[in-house]
């Protein structure tokens, strides 16, 4: 089921230099990563999912509104993104409340909204930290916090901007479990991510963002299959798969236990 | 002799319950770059800036054992005189800019008017790091005008304008993507080879594994090992001290393929390659 | 680039004459117009003020701030006309409303010196580079540090409003409604200050902290990467403008 089309989508910034230059793809349930350098465009793309940008071409329909026609405000009902800062949204004296401030404003009641808050903060790990002043907070914490913020909201897509940025083995680990969670419910997840290895284990598909350009969509096995294609966006495959590749493997592996496997099975060679 | 000792450190931040580092000992040779690893808040920040005095001297706080950086112990002089032999590049690119200038060549000369350098010697000293750091067709640029990567090797291009004999990175590549860290990382074996000590707090340990002579591991404020880095990745444990090993570490531990007449395994590509297509 | 800063790059004689000789310039046309309070002296300055700014070939940039001025003013030689306490000449009625000539007169003094500080301070700003300013200012023994403040302002600012920028979208983000009448815009109003304040204040830290290793508080002299820019006549033109502040005093004096 499609949640998201775009058509045809073109974006500038100063009406020059396009950003965006035609893209044209179908979102579904699985779980997408969007990948490039910076400057590719990747932030852009997600601003104009979201509606806080107008597309100079082109249409995007989440579900069956246009978002041209909606405010940025109703369609966080749908869409919730997590800016890649958090210092740049927390601003309340506590974690719990800066988690329900995204649910008050759809409306829901204080009873609903701190439920929400609870919950979404056990799910990122910091349920002990609810009543503590966020500025007290690591950053590593605070991103957490912030995501938690967007989830709080219960959308039906959402969208993280590096997730993994400043988070230590255990953070990365809760992290990746939440999304395995959210996907669970039915949930779109995308996210904006440099980190490869992350990508290679949580997401299903992957998009590869180059000059404004879509490069490539597919699964994400075939895209870091595709040298040429990760060479030409000045990406590097994940560790696993460069193994893989170096002991001369002809499949694409993108977790440690499948290149064991892989190994121990004597394996395509 | 030892360029720098750090022996017995402990150090508690004013108001702070625990002990940010406990009891910490360990020395480093000149010319050698070292990789300090560890979960969040195990101390890998605090003993940054106990090398260049910001702890005791700015934080305050009750400190024990000392630091002592060519001769000089950290306790006993100023961040002032401490900056003259460590240079520090902190976490976020963006509040390393002094802020006060208007191109990126006259941010490099900044520390250097500060500390009063001569104008030709500055001059040469600000065009020589810009080279080091790959940065000269940038100078004229606002120094809010580049990415991350390029930011975070302004701010190396500042640091080692000021000729320090000790560098200490802070999560120098922890906002840049792989391009961005790569460059950064590139730069500071270039500074490695050119016979810096270096210092450098990472998360990204496949790097590490690449660049370190040796890694200190810390946790809770305690140094748990200080090893070439396939020792300290091919320890058990290291998950328990919330450290995850390289990749390919992890490969070659699930199929107990250790290096060639030693009990570690290899930690980096070519390493782990080599002892894959031989293991049976 | 990025800047709140108003200096306009030109090839003239103002760009090259010494800030600091600006900065005094502004002194004397406040301190000239209450020494002399003549017509003649007010229209003389206001006039050179003008010439001036079309010599720095920055009139046009002047034209609408220096227009914005004059609108306000407007209002306060009519309504100086209208009812100023002395006021006995009529010089003319529009309607019931009659107009006198010391009101007049006095709104048009007013006018006059406001113009004339007006007209000192857009040449400073207009033709000099806010950090030449300040880079000056710290050669002639201004605090590094206070000189470091100034100039920081210039960058930082227009840093901030970028800043504001992405706290806006991610406040909106989650539902904060920011436009609509007063009632929803007040009440936005906290989400999106907070950050920018609670975000300036960990950047100072860490920006104290990046400082401090930087050599900010060393002692001993300061150097500077470029050397003074060479600027026309500054001595002549100094003691041309106290000249003429000290003969406005013994005018003054003797008047």
């Amino acid at each position: 089921m499609s949640l998201i089309q775009v058509k045809n989508l073109s974006f500038s910034y100063d009406k020059k230099r396009p950003v965006l230059a035609d893209i044209t793809l179908d979102l579904d349930g699985r779980s997408t990563a969007i990948v490039g350098q910076n400057g590719a465009g990747k932030t852009t793309f997600v601003k104009l999912l979201k509606g806080l940008l107008k597309p100079d071409f082109g249409e995007i329909h989440i579900g069956k509104t246009s978002v041209k026609e909606a405010t940025v405000a109703s369609l966080a009902r749908k869409v919730g993104l997590v800016f890649q800062n958090p210092d740049e949204q927390i601003f309340k004296g506590t974690v719990r409340d800066e988690v329900m401030f995204g649910a008050l404003n759809l409306g829901q009641d204080k009873e609903t909204a701190e439920t929400r808050a609870r919950e979404a903060l056990e799910r990122v790990g910091l349920g002990h930290l609810s009543e503590t002043n966020p500025q007290d907070l690591s950053l590593s914490e605070k991103k957490r916090v912030s995501i938690a913020s967007v989830v709080a909201m219960d959308p039906e897509i959402i969208i993280f901007d590096e997730p993994t940025i400043a988070q230590d083995h255990a953070g990365k680990e809760q992290i990746k479990h939440l999304i395995r969670g959210l996907q669970e419910q039915n949930k779109l997840v995308m996210t904006i991510i440099h980190d490869m290895d992350f990508v290679a284990e949580c997401f299903e598909r992957t998009l590869v963002f180059n000059e404004g350009k879509l490069l490539m969509d597919g699964l994400t096995r075939d895209v870091f299959s595709r040298q040429d294609v990760l060479h030409q966006a000045h990406l590097e495959p994940p560790s696993v798969t460069q193994l893989g590749k170096k002991l001369g493997f002809a499949e694409t592996f993108l977790t440690v236990k499948e290149l064991v496997s892989g190994l121990r099975n004597g394996g395509n060679r | 002799m030892k360029q720098i000792i750090v022996d017995g450190l402990k150090y508690r931040y004013p108001g702070a319950e625990t002990l940010a580092l406990h009891d910490v000992s360990f020395e480093i040779s000149k010319g050698e770059l070292i990789g300090v690893i560890g979960r969040n808040l195990s101390g890998k920040s605090t003993l940054c800036q106990s090398f260049v005095g910001l702890v005791p001297h700015f934080y305050r706080g009750a400190y024990g054992g000392k630091v002592i950086i060519d001769g000089i112990e950290v306790k006993k002089s100023t961040i002032r005189e401490m900056s003259r032999i460590v240079g520090m590049v902190f976490q976020n690119p963006f509040t390393q800019i002094s802020g006060s200038k208007e191109t990126v060549y006259e941010e490099v000369a900044f520390g250097l008017e500060n500390i009063g350098v001569r104008r030709s010697e500055m001059i040469e000293r600000v065009e020589q790091a810009l080279e080091m750091m790959d940065m000269e067709r940038y100078k004229d640029r606002s120094p809010f005008d580049l990415s991350g990567g390029q930011m975070q090797r302004l701010a190396i291009a500042s640091m080692i304008a000021m000729k320090p004999q000790v560098i200490v990175l802070d999560e120098p590549t922890s906002q840049l993507d792989p391009q961005g860290a790569e460059d950064v990382f590139q730069a500071v074996e270039r500074l490695s080879h050119e016979g810096w000590t270096v210092i450098v707090v990472e998360h990204k340990l496949e790097k590490i594994a690449q660049y370190a002579d040796k890694v200190l591991l810390l946790d809770g404020g305690r140094r748990v090992d200080f090893e070439i880095p396939s020792k300290v990745f091919s320890r058990g444990d290291l998950e328990k001290h919330g450290v995850t090993a390289p990749v390919y570490t992890r490969v070659c531990r699930a199929l107990d393929c250790r290096m060639k007449d030693s009990d570690v395994y290899p930690v980096t590509l070519d390493a782990a390659c080599e002892v894959l297509k031989k293991c049976p | 680039m990025n800047s709140i800063s108003l200096y306009t790059e030109r090839d003239s004689i103002i760009h090259h004459i010494h800030p600091t000789n600006k900065v005094i310039y502004i002194f004397a046309s406040i301190l000239v117009p209450i020494l002399l309070p003549s017509f003649a002296v007010l229209l003389g300055g206001a006039l050179f003020g003008l010439i001036l700014l079309l010599i720095g070939k920055v009139f046009k940039r002047a034209l609408p701030m220096i227009g914005f001025v004059f609108l306000i003013l407007l209002t306060v030689i009519i309504i100086q006309g209208l009812f100023h306490p002395t006021n006995s000449v009529l010089v003319f009625t529009i309607g019931p409303a009659a107009f006198y000539q010391e009101g007049l007169l006095y709104g048009l003094t007013i006018t006059l010196r406001v113009m004339n500080i007006v007209g000192a301070f857009l040449i400073l700003v207009l033709t000099t580079k806010p950090s030449d300013l300040v880079d000056s200012l710290v050669r002639r023994g201004l605090s590094p540090r206070f000189g470091y403040v100034l100039n920081s302002v210039f960058q930082i600012l227009p840093q901030m409003m970028v800043s504001m920028k992405t706290i806006m979208d991610a406040q909106r983000s989650r539902g904060l409604e920011t436009e609509g009448g007063l009632r929803v815009r007040i009440k936005a109003f906290l989400p999106l200050i907070g950050p920018v304040v609670l975000n300036a204040l960990t950047h100072v830290k860490e920006r104290a902290m990046a400082l401090e290793v930087r050599g900010f508080h060393a002692e001993g002299k300061k150097t500077f990467l470029y050397e003074e820019k060479s600027y026309i006549a500054t001595k002549p033109i100094q003691w041309g403008i106290w000249a003429v502040i000290g003969l406005a005093v013994i005018g003054r004096l003797m008047g």
